[in-house]
């Protein structure tokens, strides 16, 4: 299962790849709805809960398909809002599975993110549960086929006494007790919904869950444009006592029935059971080992000067700062293991680099870059790549006139390997990050950017010429773009001339660490 | 982006919610006109089949003060036999027993059919079975419908229970 696992997140990694490439091209990677899914479902919930609080005021218990004929005959008002209720309803289900499938191809469901992979599982069934309640409100012929069916399945568990498909028989008219219940639970079901959201986000700080307002504003005025020249119509009144003939069908909520109808009930149960199962499986299928390199940060209480850096810029809030026990005064980090995915983000906020998951501190990225330099030998009109190995730069093949110093994420680079690339004589330095909306360690993009030019702490230092420094955001499959990007660099440089090496490169950690060097610790 | 880019754009947009929206309410087909079902569904208080003698002092004795039933009882809910004949063929013919650990809750029929529109011989018996030389005082042994069904296309012919003549009744006819 594993090893299946892991050949569907390569292929959907490079179906992603291809999408957002085309995506980015037409909407530009800020507004690429691919890369908002998660906040889309957001908005989606808050669009839903507007519209279905206006179809509320007319929805009747009593005669529920009469109700509902009502709403979709008021011209001006009830017909687009209960379409746009609708249509919004189904762009949800696009984008919680654009969503999933993200998070599972980016192998971002393990470890700490586990729970907000369960919690994400949850959420999907729950708001199939709340579509499904939806359809059967209207009581026409596709809600006859739902719940008919719901009933079959749900008579093969031993749960309830009598049943519930002879509620279905027409012997009778459907009380309107199926009908309050109905909607009760099509109304409490959105409040368990956004508690499960809360969950579902518990786990990450400054969590981003609207999308960007072009991109919001966008989709609501695309689909109530929609909703008003496409109106959702009325099917035919349910009638027990007749085989449906024609069925406006919704792919997006309906699409189990027809495979399960045609099974026996165990049958059916078996399958659903086990999808589910797989999917809350996957933090435990997709788990790296301990050979993977993904420990969680540490830190040296050494180096720590208690700056809180690192505390603020973690996205998973997996650092917290405690009193020192070492006879300094003030705090120093500590890292939640249970916490820590291992992004290495804080390596890049730490002045002193006394933090950062093994092997990956600020510390070893000077050791790792001295070597690099020794290899790649840049000449003065060597353009570096620092590439994020996510994006299209990971993918680039190295040469003597760009040699790639590849990083796990552009977050987790610390800005003094650029200041060493640049003085140790290359002519610049190309940082090949993700698009911010998509940098798999949430924030990486973002910070790098703060750090490199806008002073925040772990701070490109001010005798770095920021003209020798560009940032691309490309993503995986944008390799055309790359080369542009480096073919407009490399021309901006002509007129600075190439980089000249200085003999001595003295990198200078900024916070005032006592009795400590970066040489010692290189040592 | 130039205005072609931004028309191309808009219009992959509006596809995209397009198909969204065509995908919400897809035209499909459920039943044909050459399709129809046979619905059996009622529900019945079952016999009792079981033996009961009164517990003898010490029996009450030995027995917990909640437990102290003055019967005691051997048995269960009879069973019953389901019989679906269509122009002389029997299309079901199924023994049904209680539900419960003891038999002792109501029976429920639930049954689908497929059918073809047109006339039918209909015949449903539902009887007791019971072991030989059980008698019951009074109590309805047998349900059955006995007669000609149209079915027309699409059509659910439901037979169900008539609570005041306890016979097995069309229902909408």
């Amino acid at each position: 299962m594993r090893r299946l696992l892991r050949a569907a997140q390569r292929a959907g990694r490079g179906l992603f790849a291809r999408a957002d490439s085309a995506f980015n091209a037409l909407y530009t990677w800020r507004y690429n709805p691919l890369y908002h899914s998660g906040a889309l479902v957001v908005a989606c919930f808050l669009i839903l809960t507007v519209t279905g609080l206006y179809l509320l005021l007319f929805y009747r218990i009593g005669a529920p398909y009469d109700s509902v004929a009502r709403i979709t005959d008021q011209a001006f008002a009830g017909r687009w809002i209960r379409t746009l209720h609708r249509y919004v309803s189904d762009l949800a289900v696009v984008a919680i599975v654009v969503h999933a499938f993200r998070m599972f191809v980016q192998d971002r469901a393990w470890g700490p993110r586990a729970l907000a992979w369960v919690s994400g599982v949850v959420l999907t069934l729950v708001f199939f549960v709340c579509g499904w309640t939806g359809y059967v409100m209207v009581w026409d012929v596709q809600a006859q086929l739902l719940a008919a069916e719901g009933a079959r399945l749900f008579d093969f568990l031993p749960i309830f006494d009598e049943p519930i498909s002879r509620a279905f028989v027409g012997d009778r008219p459907m009380p309107s007790a199926f009908f309050f219940m109905n909607l009760f639970a099509h109304i409490a079901i959105p409040v368990g919904i956004a508690l499960i959201l809360w969950i579902h986000v518990s786990r990450l700080a400054r969590a981003n869950v609207m999308p960007p307002r072009p991109l919001l504003w966008g989709t609501v005025a695309l689909f109530t444009l929609v909703s008003l020249a496409w109106p959702a119509t009325m099917a035919q009144e349910a009638d027990l006592l007749r085989l449906p003939t024609d069925v406006p069908f919704d792919v997006f909520y309906s699409f189990p029935w027809p495979i399960t109808r045609a099974l026996p009930a165990g049958v059916a149960w078996l399958g659903l059971g086990g999808l589910f199962a797989i999917a809350l499986s996957v933090p435990l299928l997709t788990r790296p080992g301990p050979a993977d390199g993904r420990a969680p940060s540490w830190v040296n209480p050494r180096f720590c000067t208690g700056c809180e850096q690192c505390y603020h810029d973690c996205p998973y809030e997996a650092i917290g700062m405690v009193r020192r026990d070492d006879g300094r005064e003030g705090f120093v980090a500590l890292v939640d293991p249970s916490k820590c995915v291992s992004c290495g983000i804080c390596a890049g906020s730490c002045a002193p680099m006394g933090v950062g998951p093994p092997g990956r501190t600020g510390r070893d990225q000077l050791a790792e870059v001295r070597a690099f330099i020794d290899l790649a030998q840049p000449s003065a009109e060597s353009v570096v790549l620092v590439a994020c190995r996510h994006s299209a730069g990971g993918r680039r093949r190295s040469d003597h006139a760009t040699p790639v110093f590849p990083v796990p994420c552009v977050g987790a680079l610390h800005t003094s390997v650029i200041e060493y690339l640049v003085r140790a004589g290359a002519a610049g330095v190309v940082v090949v990050a993700c698009p911010s909306r998509d940098c798999w360690n949430r924030e990486g993009v973002t910070w790098f950017l703060e750090r490199a030019y806008n002073q925040r702490e772990a701070e490109l230092q001010e005798r770095v010429d920021r003209r020798r420094l560009h940032v691309a955001y490309v993503a995986e499959s944008e390799s055309a773009k790359l080369e542009d990007e480096i073919a407009g660099f490399r021309a901006s440089l002509e007129a600075l001339g190439g980089g000249s090496a200085e003999a001595t490169i003295d990198i200078v950690a900024l916070c005032d660490v006592p009795e400590v060097s970066v040489t010692e610790v290189e040592a | 982006m130039t205005r072609a880019r931004m028309l191309l754009a808009g219009a992959l947009a509006l596809a995209l919610a397009l198909a969204v929206a065509w995908l919400s309410q897809a035209p499909t087909t459920y039943a044909r006109d050459d399709d129809a079902l046979l619905r059996l569904s009622w529900r019945v208080e079952g016999l009792r089949v079981e033996e009961c003698r009164p517990r003898t002092a010490e029996e009450l004795e030995a027995l917990a003060p909640h437990m102290r039933t003055p019967e005691v009882c051997v048995g269960g809910g009879a069973d019953y036999e389901l019989l679906v004949e269509l122009d002389g063929a029997a299309v079901v013919h199924d023994t049904i027993r209680a539900g419960g650990a003891r038999g002792d809750r109501p029976i429920y029929v639930y049954r689908d059919i497929d059918l073809s529109p047109g006339r039918y011989a209909l015949r449903v018996a539902f009887g007791a079975l019971l072991p030989e030389g059980f008698a019951v005082d009074g109590a309805r042994l047998t349900h059955a419908f006995d007669g000609q069904v149209d079915v027309a296309p699409t059509e659910v012919v439901l037979i169900a229970l008539d609570p005041t003549t306890a016979e097995l009744v069309r229902v909408g006819q």
